[in-house]
């Protein structure tokens, strides 16, 4: 994160939808905090986590700092340090660190309130790991492992 | 041509509307998709956030599977499209990095190179299969109709990566709706996210935005919205209705359609073969006008 | 005594020129294009003072022209050299108008007449001229010259209106390139600067919105002698903009697209074009999102904060990240963040101007090779040492001075080139004595 790169410019917030709908987050804002060592001001408030990885700054930022990445650093730290965030961050983890997909395949509803599952629509089993197990232990030793 | 056919979780379990329009299209135009036997999630939404090394380890294993069989990684996802691309990148990069997971793929019996050529699916169609092989297959054109192309942020994102098309013009989505007969409408905000990552955080905030887009496409009275992303489908198709009771307009009716479920109706498939009937967003009306469907 | 070789007829080698030949020393100057003036004679007004900028150059062109001491080559480049300081061997390649320079008087019937239009390099791309054209009004020399590449009878063997028409009997289709040998005691390199291409910077629109126009572009049709007269009629629907934003730095103090450096004269001269948009209609509304506002140089400063509480040019800290163009009316959408209260916010404007970076002209690193000095990693040349020889190039008896050196206004150009002019004026003096 070369944070103390940036300029302030402003580019990053000024086509970011979610600052010109959620207070408290900008992603110029965060730049400025963690160039300042001061990450701890958002990192217990769920700030980081309202991103939606539109990429938009990462795009245009004119100093390569790209806030998107920063936001997903900053997102590994809070998990690894215990703090707040959402639920489903851990349920998708979980998921596929235990059945190798997000989600069991799930019949889906029509427009006349019927359901048609994989063998209905002609679709062959969802794609799985052959060894799941192993597929596991792959995931949680690298999970352990410090970069 | 013949790729290694990659769904992704959630075409698999929950858009399975969008593979079945996929498998009934691409043989059709020449593209024979192999099954990838084996193949888990691509890692991004459940580990970027937590673990870079769990993410690529995912991505990796993929592309190695691919890579075994000797075919191009072809996805329908924007998102795995993107996740791909990095590892990739990541791993050129980081020979470190790629030891250490080329290690752990050893378990499973895989070994990546990143030798496997990345394929997203209007990338595939645009540039793979082309004009001419696109309009041979066309026998119902949808003339009259005017759609937005809506490529999504992962399909041209962030550029310096490459991505399948460009990241602040892009066209192909658009060239391939004007392929179909169709005419594709320019609008401001083509390139705006849908904010589906932002659904754990702050669903309402989500709806917003999504709905901002629906908004310009009933504004400037075109006949959908098309897109490439089981995500970005989800939140327009599947959450229309709590997208219109957020916004507070209850008269937001903007069909939604994958591309290939276009593509699929404008060849004269019927709507069964494509999914559409798991379609939520009101697309009867476009369908009855097609006719036949 | 051995003259000295000018290369660049812009205000800088204009300089440079007088300068040595007030005091005896005769020059050649070469220039590219069809007519020495530079960038200076596209300006409609200059910072901080607000004069009229050809009318301020116009008189230092003509005195060049009339100058016993100062040989002008146009439509010419410089392909050749060997030597050393006080002895160099230059050969200089005229390509031919066309026109024969002693018969043509400059009245501008042959362009007239002519069938063929091209865009006008003059009028930054936003007006035309013709197959044969006169360079601009007060243009010197005020010959007309042939752009071969357009022309009908060079390209297809048709039409030959202009030597129909021309009462002097000065077009001369057989007209053939010309090497010069000169020899000459040192050069001095003026040869300016381009504008960046914002094309590649897709979140601003330009190339694709009508309405996004560079600030070259923007002076031009603000200027009296532009292709609209100087009202604002803008682009996509000629109508006439009040509501204007400027955007700063655009390819400039960017890692990405562009360049890391600061092009030194935008600030000042975004506030000049800011100024005379209200001069024009004082109930405009004109914003400049900017940066930081570089407001170095004598009187700078005063300018800016008159611009902004006497005129009501408003100025907005923030780079805006994204442009939208309303697809009916083509007005355009700004996106950006007032940082300075950190809000983001949207604003809609008839017209955007973008100060794109200024950057070494493109033949440049062909010319640095000819010369055989340093250009440094942007294509600017380089001097010997920026303390202590700021005007000296790698090699000696090769000078530098005005934009080709580096972003710089005028008065800095000016400046160099009076410098480079005294030290050519040491080279002079020096190979006569050996002599």
């Amino acid at each position: 994160m070369n944070a103390e790169v940036c300029d302030q410019c402003g580019k990053c917030p000024s086509a970011c939808p979610v600052t010109a709908r959620i207070e408290g987050f900008n992603p110029r804002q965060i730049i400025a905090k963690v160039d300042l060592g001061r990450e701890d001001d958002f990192m217990d408030s769920g700030v980081i986590w309202t991103c939606t990885s539109c990429l938009k700054c990462r795009e245009r930022c004119p100093e390569e700092i790209n806030p998107y990445d920063v936001i997903l650093e900053l997102r590994r730290e809070a998990i690894a340090e215990g703090r707040q965030h959402p639920a489903s961050y851990d349920e998708a983890e979980k998921a596929v660190t235990e059945t190798g997909v997000v989600s069991q395949p799930q019949p889906a509803r029509t427009r006349s309130r019927d359901r048609r599952d994989r063998a209905a629509l002609g679709l062959p089993p969802a794609q799985k790991p052959k060894d799941q197990t192993k597929f596991t232990q792959a995931i949680k030793e690298l999970k352990e492992e410090k970069a | 041509m013949r790729v290694a056919f990659f769904p992704g979780c959630t075409a698999q379990a929950d858009q399975i509307g969008y593979e079945a329009s996929v498998r009934a299209v691409m043989p059709r135009l020449g593209v024979e998709l192999a099954e990838m036997e084996g193949a888990a999630c691509c890692g991004y939404p459940p580990y970027s956030s937590v673990s870079e090394a769990a993410w690529f380890y995912s991505s990796a294993r993929d592309m190695a599977i691919a890579e075994a069989m000797g075919l191009p990684l072809f996805t329908l996802c924007n998102g795995c499209h993107l996740s791909f691309t990095e590892t990739k990148h990541a791993l050129e990069k980081d020979a470190a990095l790629k030891a250490k997971i080329n290690a752990k793929l050893a378990s499973e019996g895989l070994h990546y190179e990143g030798k496997a050529e990345l394929l997203h699916v209007f990338e595939l169609l645009h540039d793979g299969v082309g004009k001419e092989r696109i309009a041979a297959a066309v026998t119902k054109p949808l003339t009259g109709f005017k759609f937005g192309a809506h490529p999504g942020c992962h399909s041209i994102r962030p550029s310096k990566l490459g991505r399948p098309d460009d990241s602040e013009n892009p066209r192909k989505l658009d060239d391939l709706i004007n392929w179909t007969g169709a005419q594709a409408v320019e609008y401001p905000g083509k390139i705006d996210c849908c904010g589906s990552s932002l659904a754990s955080a702050s669903g309402k905030t989500v709806m917003e935005i999504a709905g901002e887009k629906l908004k310009t496409i009933k504004g400037l009275a075109l006949d959908g919205l098309v897109t490439t992303c089981p995500f970005c489908f989800k939140v327009y198709d599947n959450r229309q209705r709590a997208i219109a009771t957020t916004i507070g307009d209850r008269t937001l009716e903007v069909p939604v359609f994958y591309y290939t479920q276009l593509l699929g109706l404008a060849m004269g498939l019927r709507q069964e073969q494509l999914g559409i009937e798991l379609n939520q967003s009101p697309v009867d009306p476009v369908l009855a006008r097609i006719g036949g469907a | 005594m051995k003259p000295v070789l000018v290369i660049g007829g812009g205000i800088a080698g204009i300089q440079a020129s007088l300068d040595l030949a007030d005091r005896g020393t005769k020059v050649h100057l070469v220039e590219r294009t069809p007519s020495i003036g530079g960038v200076m004679a596209q300006l409609d007004k200059t910072f901080p003072t607000m004069d009229c900028s050809i009318c301020i150059l116009a008189p230092k062109m003509i005195e060049c022209f009339r100058h016993p001491n100062i040989t002008i080559h146009t439509q010419s480049e410089v392909v050749g050299l060997e030597g050393g300081v006080g002895d160099f061997k230059v050969k200089v390649l005229e390509h031919p108008r066309s026109v024969d320079a002693k018969k043509c008087t400059g009245c501008g019937l042959c362009s007239e007449k002519c069938p063929v239009k091209r865009p006008s390099d003059f009028q930054a791309g936003l007006g035309q001229r013709k197959a044969i054209y006169l360079a601009f009004p007060q243009a010197v020399p005020l010959i007309a010259t042939i752009d071969r590449d357009a022309c009908l009878w060079f390209t297809k063997g048709v039409c030959k209106t202009c030597e129909k028409v021309c009462p002097a009997k000065a077009v001369d289709y057989e007209q053939k390139e010309n090497v010069v040998e000169l020899n000459v005691s040192s050069v001095i390199a003026a040869t300016g600067f381009e504008q960046y291409n914002p094309k590649g910077i897709g979140e601003y629109g330009y190339g694709r919105y009508k309405n996004v126009l560079t600030a070259l572009e923007f002076e031009r049709l603000v200027c009296a002698s532009g292709p609209t007269g100087g009202v604002l009629n803008r682009p996509s629907d000629g109508k006439v903009s009040h509501n204007i934003a400027f955007i700063q730095c655009v390819g400039s103090r960017t890692q990405t697209t562009g360049y890391p450096y600061c092009s030194a004269s935008c600030c000042m001269y975004a506030t000049k074009e800011a100024v005379l948009i209200k001069e024009h209609e004082p109930s405009s509304h004109v914003t400049i999102f900017y940066m930081d506002l570089r407001t170095f140089g004598k009187g700078f400063q005063g300018f800016v904060d008159r611009a902004q509480n006497h005129w009501g040019v408003k100025y907005v800290r923030g780079r805006p990240g994204e442009i939208r163009e309303d697809p009916t009316m083509k007005d355009l959408t700004i996106l950006y963040e007032n940082t300075d209260v950190g809000k983001v916010e949207k604003m809609t404007v008839d017209l955007v101007v973008l100060c794109t970076a200024a950057m070494p002209h493109r033949d440049n690193r062909k010319l640095g090779g000819v010369l055989g000095v340093k250009l440094d990693e942007f294509g600017f040349f380089e001097d010997k040492d920026m303390l202590t020889a700021p005007i000296e190039t790698s090699k000696p008896g090769v000078y530098v001075c005005g934009s080709c050196h580096g972003p710089r206004d005028i008065p800095e150009s000016v400046a160099e080139a009076s410098a480079t002019a005294a030290k050519a004026a040491e080279d002079a003096a020096r190979a006569e004595v050996k002599q």
